[in-house]
């Protein structure tokens, strides 16, 4: 392969691995929305939460497997905690109270963060195996990367398997479109909720576990990342697991292949994908009107 | 009869204090009440927008940013400005932020125009942060020239290092502001955008144009978030990027506006002058600012939705049926 060629199909893996990071916090941002219509700020918190819960896993027990199970286990079970204390007392406050809980939250969250890890950049290790580079027919890849693909696609099979194939997923798909008639047929909608914003803070958790090696973890990762999530299901629709998808792609290959050519102005890039789409369609890509 | 009498004896005393401040607490709670003076108008022009036409904006810090840089930048560049045209400058160079972004964000509302401007105002300051050649970069534009308020012919008052002349331009400035937005919201316009909170769409069938509507709000409160914005650039003598257009700059007129009570015209003062204690007396103790803020918010959002404006009004009711229940005791005896 010529150099130019291989740039180009490496941004493009580079591009669709970050957008695979994104759809895993997308979507669960989406599908919390699509169900409860809340937009949860502290959603980009708790995935930067996920990144510190497994950095001191692995500095306790040494092994980057378990941290990559365990924590966003951890991260899922503090989504429940979250979910149950505070955001299910003020559904019934409109998005103005929810919003602003949610950042209320996600404040929280980073200033413990800061209080516990401090503000410096924590490295971390991926073992032998997932190290190095593999051979793509004459390009040199890293190997991590091709493994944060391969874990996605596993999540995202597994996600639509259980949405679409399973008696859970028909509530869900269900309380989307209308939750006080799935109410009133006698399914115990809260408990859905709360496994709902479970589920959706665990794949943030797997997305924190998954950019830790390559990002370090950091309290502005957050921010850094965490924006271009929300910016996601903005573009893409709320509630729209489709469109979380396509724009998750989209905003990855325009992120990597915009640092290569344009370096410093690539965030703006997203944003003006935004405007234009949001200027031609109010509701996002895939979002039907209200 | 007493109330007609006591308004005016509370306004009076008000002047008073605002006019002996400098003399009585000395600078440093002089330079203390011209931060709390800036974010106070700042938190009522972003309320205007979220309590009066409902739009929740994460984003307000880049007219904030706009007023600022537009009046370093005037006054770095351009020898010989005025102070007046200066400001003039940041006031324009908000207000036309919001022309340019009206047309987009009045289409959308509700989540989706938080949202957008969360992303806006991330874009505002990652480009400050970028444009090194104009914006200085993490520097900011620090350290140009302040020129002394004048009038020609009349008086020349002095402002750069001097904080106490500072402190009577910005409560003159700000008074006016808020003196404005006040009257603003009292027109029959004003009114309009309550109702467009309300039930947009029963508005929109009495035949007014909604997305018209929303944007000249959006115009006044991004203009006066820029004026603010552009007194906080003279008042530090620096605008940059974290000061002017971070994210804790969207958000704390938010909280301001949260804790005093959205929907009230003077509940995001109060609620900026909790705030302004609360971070007075926080950084003695701790630099967990942050962590602060958000415990705050959580425990308004879940105990006292409508702020300090709604804790009072309710106690206001209760002494009210009180009182009357206690009339009618003493008549029915």
């Amino acid at each position: 392969m010529d150099p130019t060629t291989s740039m180009y199909v490496a941004q493009g893996i580079h591009g669709i691995a970050y957008g695979m990071v994104l759809f895993l916090i997308a979507s669960g941002l989406t599908i919390i929305f699509g169900m409860m219509g809340i937009l949860n700020l502290a959603h980009a918190a708790i995935f930067m939460l996920s990144g510190y819960i497994c950095f001191q896993i692995i500095a306790m027990t040494g092994s980057f497997w378990v941290g990559l199970v365990l924590a966003p286990i951890l991260t899922g079970i503090f989504g429940v905690i979250v979910e149950k204390v505070f955001i299910r007392g003020i559904t019934a406050s409109g998005h103005l109270g929810q919003l602003i809980l949610t950042l209320g939250l996600s404040m929280v969250i980073l200033g413990l963060v800061k209080v516990f890890w401090g503000t410096q950049s924590l490295p971390m290790q991926v073992p032998e195996i997932l190290q190095g580079m593999v051979n793509l027919g004459g390009l040199e890849y890293p190997i991590y990367r091709l493994f944060i693909i391969g874990m996605s696609l596993t999540v995202l099979v597994l996600m639509v398997l259980l949405l679409f194939k399973t008696r859970l997923g028909k509530i869900v798909r269900a309380a989307v479109s209308d939750r006080d008639m799935v109410n009133a047929l006698g399914i115990n909608i809260p408990l859905v909720f709360m496994l709902v914003f479970g589920v959706g803070c665990w794949l943030a958790g797997i997305a924190g576990v998954a950019v830790a090696p390559i990002l370090t973890v950091f309290p502005g990762l957050a921010d850094q990342v965490g924006m271009d999530a929300f910016i996601v299901v903005c573009t893409g629709g709320f509630g729209s697991l489709a469109g979380a998808f396509v724009v998750s792609i989209i905003f990855g290959l325009l992120s990597s292949y915009g640092v290569q050519f344009l370096s410093q102005l690539a965030p703006v890039l997203m944003v003006i994908f935004m405007a234009v789409v949001l200027a031609i369609r109010p509701n996002g890509l895939f979002g039907v009107k209200e | 009869m007493m109330k007609k009498i006591i308004k005016p004896i509370l306004w009076l005393a008000l002047l008073i204090i605002l006019i002996f401040f400098p003399k009585l607490f000395g600078v440093y709670y002089t330079n203390v009440f011209v931060t709390f003076a800036i974010f106070a108008v700042y938190a009522v022009a972003v309320n205007v927008l979220l309590g009066y036409t409902g739009l929740l904006s994460f984003g307000h810090a880049m007219f904030f940013g706009a007023g600022g840089y537009g009046t370093a930048l005037a006054l770095k560049h351009i020898d010989g400005i005025a102070l007046m045209p200066a400001i003039g400058i940041g006031f324009i160079a908000a207000i036309l932020l919001a022309l340019v972004l009206a047309p987009l964000v009045t289409r959308v509302s509700g989540t989706a125009f938080a949202m957008i401007h969360l992303a806006f105002g991330q874009l505002f300051y990652v480009l400050a942060l970028k444009l090194r050649n104009i914006t200085g970069g993490e520097d900011g534009i620090g350290n140009f020239p302040i020129p002394a308020f004048t009038i020609p012919g009349l008086i020349s008052i002095p402002l750069k290092g001097d904080p106490v002349n500072f402190y009577y331009l910005c409560i003159v400035i700000m008074g006016l502001s808020l003196w404005l937005m006040w009257f603003f919201t009292k027109t029959p316009f004003g009114q309009i955008q309550v109702g467009i909170r309300d039930n947009e769409k029963r508005i929109d069938y009495l035949g007014y144009k909604i997305p018209q509507t929303k944007a000249i709000i959006y115009v006044v409160s991004g203009a006066f978030s820029g004026l603010a914005g552009c007194l906080y650039g003279l008042f530090h003598n620096l605008v940059s990027a974290d000061g002017s257009l971070g994210a804790m700059i969207s958000f704390s007129p938010i909280i301001a506006s949260m804790v005093g009570g959205v929907g009230s015209f003077f509940g995001p003062i109060w609620g900026t002058a909790v705030f302004q204690v609360i971070e007075e007396l926080t950084h003695r103790f701790t630099d967990r600012v942050e962590l602060v803020m958000g415990v705050i918010l959580i425990l308004v959002v879940m105990f006292a939705p409508s702020g300090i404006a709604g804790v009072v009004n309710t106690m206001k009711m209760k002494w009210h049926t009180y009182t009357a229940s206690k009339a009618k005791m003493e008549k029915t005896s």
